[in-house]
């Protein structure tokens, strides 16, 4: 919604959140929309991720199981009526499908608000939701590995390491090594694995490093912080309108021999007959790197996740499959123009008005799917670091969205701090 | 020409129908005068409905248990013994804390019903849990009954968990839940009684 991008570009969360309230027709943060069933399921994910940003860590956890609930809901309800509508009248006519990104990103987010909160049984629900999601994308989806793994897998090996769950820890972190080989992991991992029985060649190799586990957080009197930054929005989709003739000298070899026949009779008239699709606008993150201070120390952070590549790289899948259902819908209207023109028989002037208004109707109806989880953050980096027990000063920059706040740690204890800078 | 234009009113009578029926409101309803209401299952978490006929299998079973006639013969000779009732652990990708806090209410009401036991409050076990688990994270832990027994100097602690099998496929989603509930002696940390219930939960 250009609204709550505007707002959050100017660095407005809280008129984002006004206008998010007031699309959903709710009087206030507090209220969830009465109707779930529909889009407004999007806009409580959007509103979630805004209260994140802006600290308000209990409110968008409700937001944010209310959204994961109602998103499962219209990806189960999705059926045969969604897929025909959306071939017939309009992309967005059908019930919205979360990409699995998206119903990955949701439980890791939801995460961060658990553990801002040092809720670890709220956080081990969300880490058992991220499992079933992850095995449901993996095996019923076949996607394979999502890179959004490495965030969630390090988000739900810390939640079970903190549990003592060190099993459960480990094969969490397995899955977040599988992604990438975070530096200050292995540190953590080799605690663990004193602790656990799970085991696989990656964690082995680590197990056999060189260099000696250091001690225990209690023996050595500190405690832990794990800061977590995210920063951008993802790009978010965009309507586009191209001439059929474009279209066709594209995606032709994937549509039906008679629609090809029939768009190619559109475009041989001369007309200027326009297709109308989605496309994918521009992530708002660029080159910014951001910047975690502990007591005044520079602290480097390694990036967890780039939202933005999954975006693209789903976006890529769909991407023809889209483009090919808006040709279809406008051969669609081409075809409902020539049949009522038929049926008028010999009062012509009357079908060519007819033909003419139908097909107005149908081009004015359909309208390009640009739903998405917008305020998803583009890029998220994390660290990891042990400090003294006591009170640590802890800052955050991102993109020009600042938090500056205190945090006790105890001996043995951990925090976890966040930002979310999403302009 | 006209017959053509005539036969759209009946169409766009029903469309004003259906657009009057569509923006119907909603309405407040009274499970007390329509029972109805609390018969659907609203979501895969737990419900009432889930929690009375969890109850009523585990708490009959406890009833004819022979740890429930030892504390009878305590009871019958003055001597109730101190019974606290700990949080049912969430082990489950549901976030139903509410519903196992509403499942404890239940079981404390029954034990202090029966009048055999004497059952320490949930505000002194929540200070004493703090004492032992330290401010950061006052989040009860099992394997710490015995000091819990200690501080609280109660001899039995009442308590459960609630594990799941949560699967999802391209047209459903079921989730399969496992009760159990336990009475532990806070001093050799044996489990006196068990007993299991469960209820599954689906979309489809």
């Amino acid at each position: 919604m250009l609204p709550v991008r505007s707002a959050l570009d100017s660095g407005q969360p809280r008129e984002a959140i006004r206008v998010l309230n007031q699309e959903m027709s709710v009087g206030s943060d507090a209220e969830l929309p009465a109707d779930m069933a529909g889009d407004n399921a999007l806009l409580v994910l959007d509103r979630g991720s805004v209260e994140q940003s802006t600290s308000q860590f209990d409110r968008s956890k409700r937001d944010f199981e209310a959204a994961d609930k109602s998103i499962d809901m219209l990806d189960l309800a999705h059926d045969a009526k969604d897929t025909i509508g959306e071939y017939v009248f309009s992309g967005s006519s059908g019930r919205y499908r979360a990409p699995p990104y998206e119903k990955l990103l949701v439980n890791t987010l939801d995460m961060i608000n658990y553990l801002e909160l040092r809720d670890l049984n709220g956080a081990r629900v969300e880490a058992r939701r991220l499992a079933v999601m992850q095995r449901y994308v993996a095996d019923d989806l076949n996607e394979g590995h999502s890179a959004v793994l490495g965030l969630g897998g390090l988000l739900a090996g810390f939640t079970f390491e903190k549990s003592d769950q060190a099993d459960e820890a480990l094969r969490w972190y397995d899955e977040a090594l599988r992604i990438s080989s975070f530096r200050w992991l292995s540190d953590s991992v080799r605690l663990l694995l004193a602790r656990g029985q799970y085991r696989s060649p990656r964690l082995k190799e680590l197990q056999g490093s060189a260099s000696p586990a250091p001690p225990g957080l209690e023996e050595a009197g500190e405690g832990e912080i794990v800061f977590v930054v995210g920063y951008g929005r993802v790009p978010h989709k965009v309507a586009h309108r191209i001439p059929i003739g474009l279209a066709l000298t594209s995606y032709a070899d994937a549509l039906e021999p008679a629609d090809v026949a029939a768009a190619n009779r559109l475009a041989a008239q001369g007309l200027v007959t326009w297709i109308n699709f989605p496309a994918l606008g521009q992530e708002s993150a660029g080159l910014t790197v951001p910047t975690a201070f502990l007591d005044g120390r520079d602290v480097p952070l390694e990036e967890a996740v780039n939202v933005t590549r999954e975006v693209h790289s789903e976006w890529k899948k769909i991407e023809g499959r889209i483009i090919v259902s808006a040709i279809t819908r406008l051969v669609a209207r081409y075809a409902a123009g020539g049949a009522i023109q038929a049926a008028a028989g010999n009062e012509r002037l009357l079908g060519a008005l007819l033909s003419l208004g139908t097909q107005a109707t149908l081009t004015a109806l359909d309208t390009p799917d640009t739903r998405s989880w917008e305020t998803l953050p583009a890029r998220v980096a994390i660290a990891r670091i042990r400090v003294p027990a006591g009170k640590h000063t802890v800052r955050l920059d991102a993109r020009g969205v600042v938090r500056t706040t205190s945090i006790d740690v105890d001996k043995g204890g951990w925090a976890l701090v966040s930002l979310m800078g999403l302009r | 020409m006209n017959r053509r234009w005539l036969s759209l009113g009946p169409l766009a009578t029903a469309a004003f129908v259906l657009l009057e029926t569509g923006c119907a409101g909603k309405e407040y309803v009274r499970g007390a005068d329509d029972p109805s209401v609390d018969r659907p299952a609203m979501s895969t978490g737990l419900d009432k409905d889930d929690v009375q006929l969890t109850l009523k299998t585990l708490l009959n079973q406890l009833r004819v248990a022979p740890i429930m006639n030892e504390w009878r013969t305590s009871a019958g000779q003055n001597d109730r013994p101190t019974v606290a009732i700990a949080p049912f652990i969430n082990e489950t990708s549901e976030h139903i804390d509410s519903m196992l806090s509403a499942m404890l209410g239940e079981t404390e009401t029954w034990l202090v019903n029966s009048g055999i036991v004497r059952v320490v409050s949930q505000e002194r076990q929540a200070d004493m849990i703090r004492q032992v688990e330290g401010a950061q994270h006052p989040i009860f832990d099992p394997r710490h009954i015995p000091q819990y027994g200690r501080q609280l100097g109660v001899k039995y602690y009442v308590t459960g968990k609630v594990g799941a099998s949560d699967e999802r496929t391209q047209d459903a989603r079921r989730v399969q839940y496992f009760l159990f509930m336990q009475v532990i002696d806070t001093e050799t940390s044996e489990i006196r009684w068990q007993q299991k219930a469960y209820v599954t939960k689906a979309i489809r």
